[in-house]
C-alpha cells in the first residue's frame, strides 16, 4: 500500500485526488495547500485531512510514501526538493520546471536522496496517443515524414492568474504544447532544431491570448508542427502523422465518444481544462498507477525525469527562437 | 473572345479548357505543345487544332493566351505572348526565379497587355467568404494563420527541378502565401523553412513547413507537403486557421464535399462545391475585356514566388531570410 500526500488543491490536484480514490493498493492520506479555503473542500470530498504546509503534513501523518506535486509550475521546485529531503518519492506535474537549472537541480537532488522523480506527461497515457504510437512502431504508415499536433483552448484561470504571466507559466508553449512536444519525443527521440513564432512579447500577448506555432526537426529527420493556443473557445486536440505508406489522424472535436451541450453557455474562464476520457481507468489514473508500479517493481517509467528535462529544453529553444527570430539547434542553446 | 492554350504540361490546362468551352462568347482557338503526344488526346477531346510550336499559335487571331507549360518555360511563353500583343494568364508559380518574373511583368507592361497569375483558390467560395468576413472586421486584427496545402506526389516534370524549379515548397507554398497576402493586404517580411524528401525516393523536396512573418506583424505557417497517401480520400486541400483579436476563422477551401464509403470506388470525398477555375477565368476574361488588370496580377505571382524561393534559401543557410 502506497500512501500519497497531494500538494495543491486546484484542477489537476482534484483530478489526481479522485484518480487515487479509484485505484486499489493506493491510499490518499492528505492534501496540502497554503490556502486552506481551497484545500478544505477537496479534503472533505476525498475524506482526508488538509494541511497548510508539507512539513505539517509529514509531521502529523503516520505514513507518506509519495508526494504528488500539483501546484503552479513556479512552485514545483520548492515542493519537490522538500519532499526529496524527507526521503519521499515524487510525482511532479508538467512542466518539470520553468528553466533548466531548476529542472537539473530537482533531478540531481532526487538522485542524491535516492528517491524517484516522475514527471506527469499524461499524454503518453491517453489511449488515442498510445494507439498512434503503436502504429508508428508497427510500421503501418511507413517512414514518417511530417507530423501535425494541435492543442487549443481558452487560457485557464489559475491561482492569481498565473497562466497569463509568462514569467510564471512560460506561456502557452511551455504549459500546453509541452504535452505534444513530450509525446513527439517519445515517438521520434531527440530534437535537432527548433523554429517558432508566437504572441510572446507581442502587443497582443495580453491576459486573454497566447498562441504559438513551433516547427521541430528531429534527429531522425521527422518534421513536426506543433500548434498551441490559448486563443480558442473550445478545448480541442488533433494530430496527423503522415508517412510514406499511410496517414493516421485524430480530431477530438469530431471523434467524440461523449458530447454534452448545455442549453445555456456556461461561464467563461474556470480552471485548467482537463480533457476527460470515457475510458476506464482514465488516463490520469493509468499514469499514476504506472508510476506507483515503477516504485514497487523498480521498473523504468514510461516517462523519465530526464524526459521531463528534455521537454523543457525543447520548449526553451522554441521561446529562444521566438525571441531571436532564428532557428535554434539544440546543444547550441545560450 | 479568342483564347489560345500554350502547353498542356500542367494538367490544369484541361480543367481550364472544360470551363472555357462552357462559356458563352469564348472560343478556344487551339493548343500549342511541342510534345504532340501528350497534347493530342486533349486536342481530339476538345476538337481543337494542335500546333507544334507556340509561335504558330501566336500568329492566330487571339485576345489572350493561357500558359500552362512547365514552370521553367513560363518565362519564354509569357514573353512571346506579350510581344505578340496577347493578354496572358500564367499558371502558378509564375516563374522559377525572380529575374524571370520581373521581366515577364515588365514586358507585359511595355507591350500593353495584362498579366494574370492563376491562383484559383482566391475564387473558392469559402475563401472569398473568409476574405469578406475579415474585411468586415469579424475577427478583428489578424495575429496568426496556420495553413495547409497538402497534396499527392505529382508525376513527370513536377519532380524534375530543371523544369519545376523545386518540389513541394515551390508547388504549394505559393497558393497560401498569396491568400495570406490578400487577406491581410501586407507583404511577406521574413521566411524560414524546414523541408526534406521523405515520401518518395526522388531527391526533390516533397514535404516541409514554411514559416512566414508579415509586415503587419502577423506570423503564419504553411504545410506544403505532398504527404497524401493513395488511400487518403482527399480531392484537394487548402485550409487556414486564422487567429484574430476578436475571433477565429477556419477556412477549408475543399470542405464542400460528401463522404463516400463504397465497395466499388472505395472511400472518397466527393465534392459539390463551386468550380474555382470558373471564377478565375471569368475574372480574367471580364477584366481584360473591360480594360483593367485581373484580380490576381503578375506582381501577386512574383510575391508568392519570392516567398517560396526565400524558403529554399533559408533552409540552405539555416537562418531566417529577411525580404524587406
Amino acid at each position: 500500500m502506497q500512501h500519497i500526500l497531494l500538494i495543491g488543491a486546484g484542477s489537476m490536484a482534484t483530478v489526481h485526488a479522485f484518480s487515487y480514490l479509484s485505484l486499489s493498493k493506493i491510499k490518499l492520506v492528505g492534501i496540502v495547500d497554503p490556502n486552506s479555503e481551497k484545500a478544505e473542500p477537496l479534503a472533505q470530498m476525498t475524506g482526508v485531512p488538509a494541511f497548510v504546509t508539507l512539513e505539517e503534513a509529514l509531521d502529523k501523518l503516520e505514513q507518506v510514501d509519495i508526494v504528488d506535486v500539483c501546484v503552479p509550475t513556479f512552485l514545483h521546485k520548492e515542493y519537490v526538493l522538500k519532499a526529496a529531503l524527507h526521503g519521499k518519492h515524487v510525482i511532479c506535474e508538467k512542466p518539470l520546471a520553468g528553466n533548466l537549472a531548476d529542472a537539473q537541480e530537482m533531478i540531481d537532488f532526487c538522485n542524491y536522496r535516492k528517491v524517484k522523480l516522475f514527471v506527469a506527461h499524461v499524454v503518453r497515457f491517453f489511449p488515442e496517443y498510445e494507439k498512434v504510437k503503436a502504429h508508428l512502431d508497427s510500421g503501418s504508415i511507413g517512414q514518417v515524414g511530417v507530423v501535425r499536433m494541435s492543442r487549443v483552448g481558452k487560457m485557464p484561470a489559475g491561482h492569481q492568474d498565473w497562466y497569463s504571466n509568462p514569467d510564471l507559466s512560460g506561456g502557452v508553449v511551455m504549459d500546453l504544447s509541452i504535452h505534444d512536444i513530450d509525446f513527439l519525443r517519445w515517438c521520434f527521440g531527440d530534437v535537432e532544431r527548433v523554429y517558432a513564432k508566437g504572441l510572446r512579447g507581442r502587443e497582443w500577448n495580453t491576459k486573454q491570448l497566447d498562441y504559438g506555432l513551433v516547427t521541430l526537426r528531429f534527429r531522425n529527420g521527422v518534421i513536426a508542427h506543433v500548434e498551441g493556443s490559448w486563443a480558442h473557445e473550445e478545448f480541442v486536440t488533433t494530430f496527423e502523422f503522415a508517412g510514406s505508406e499511410g496517414i493516421v489522424d485524430y480530431d477530438s472535436s469530431k471523434d467524440k465518444p461523449l458530447d454534452l451541450k448545455r442549453r445555456e453557455s456556461s461561464e467563461a474562464g474556470g480552471g485548467v481544462f482537463v480533457p476527460l476520457s470515457t475510458v476506464e481507468p482514465n488516463p490520469y489514473a493509468r499514469e499514476l498507477q504506472h508510476f506507483i508500479e515503477c516504485i514497487e517493481t523498480g521498473a523504468d517509467p514510461r516517462v523519465t525525469a530526464e524526459d521531463g528535462f528534455k521537454a523543457v529544453e525543447v520548449v526553451l529553444a522554441a521561446l529562444q527562437s521566438m525571441d531571436s527570430g532564428q532557428p535554434v539547434t539544440l546543444g547550441e542553446r545560450e | 473572345m479568342k483564347i489560345g492554350i500554350i502547353s498542356v504540361a500542367h494538367m490544369h490546362a484541361v480543367g481550364y479548357m472544360y470551363v472555357l468551352q462552357g462559356m458563352p462568347n469564348v472560343d478556344i482557338v487551339g493548343i500549342a505543345d511541342e510534345d504532340r503526344s501528350r497534347a493530342e488526346p486533349w486536342a481530339k477531346q476538345f476538337n481543337l487544332p494542335l500546333y507544334s510550336s507556340y509561335q504558330e499559335l501566336l500568329e492566330q487571331e487571339l485576345d489572350a493566351v493561357i500558359v500552362t507549360s512547365e514552370n521553367a518555360k513560363h518565362h519564354e511563353h509569357v514573353i512571346a505572348a506579350a510581344r505578340a500583343g496577347k493578354h496572358v494568364l500564367c499558371e502558378k508559380p509564375l516563374s522559377t526565379n525572380l529575374e524571370d518574373a520581373q521581366e515577364m511583368i515588365d514586358v507585359c507592361e511595355r507591350s500593353g497587355v495584362y498579366l494574370g497569375t492563376a491562383f484559383p483558390v482566391r475564387f473558392s467560395t469559402p475563401v472569398a467568404a473568409a476574405k469578406k468576413a475579415i474585411e468586415s472586421g469579424q475577427i478583428g486584427e489578424i495575429l496568426a494563420i496556420k495553413g495547409t496545402n497538402h497534396g499527392f506526389i505529382p508525376e513527370g516534370w513536377f519532380t524534375d527541378p530543371a523544369l519545376s524549379g523545386g518540389g513541394a515548397v515551390m508547388d504549394h507554398t505559393v497558393h497560401l502565401a498569396d491568400l495570406m497576402r490578400w487577406f491581410m493586404e501586407t507583404e511577406v517580411k521574413k521566411v524560414y523553412a524546414e523541408y526534406d524528401s521523405r515520401f518518395s525516393d526522388n531527391p526533390i523536396d516533397d514535404c516541409g513547413i514554411v514559416t512566414l512573418e508579415f509586415e503587419n506583424g502577423a506570423f503564419a505557417t504553411i504545410d506544403c507537403s505532398w504527404s497524401r497517401t493513395k488511400a487518403y480520400p482527399t480531392w484537394g486541400d487548402v485550409t487556414m486557421e486564422i487567429i484574430g483579436t476578436e475571433g477565429i476563422l477556419h477556412v477549408d477551401a475543399f470542405g464542400q464535399k460528401i463522404n463516400v464509403y463504397s465497395d466499388k470506388v472505395g472511400v472518397k470525398w466527393d465534392p459539390w462545391g463551386d468550380n474555382m477555375d470558373e471564377g478565375l477565368l471569368r475574372n480574367f476574361l471580364d477584366h481584360i475585356g473591360q480594360g483593367k488588370p485581373p484580380l490576381v496580377t503578375g506582381v501577386d505571382g512574383l510575391r508568392a514566388t519570392e516567398a517560396a524561393l526565400a524558403a529554399y534559401r533559408s533552409f540552405e543557410e539555416k537562418r531566417t531570410v529577411v525580404l524587406r
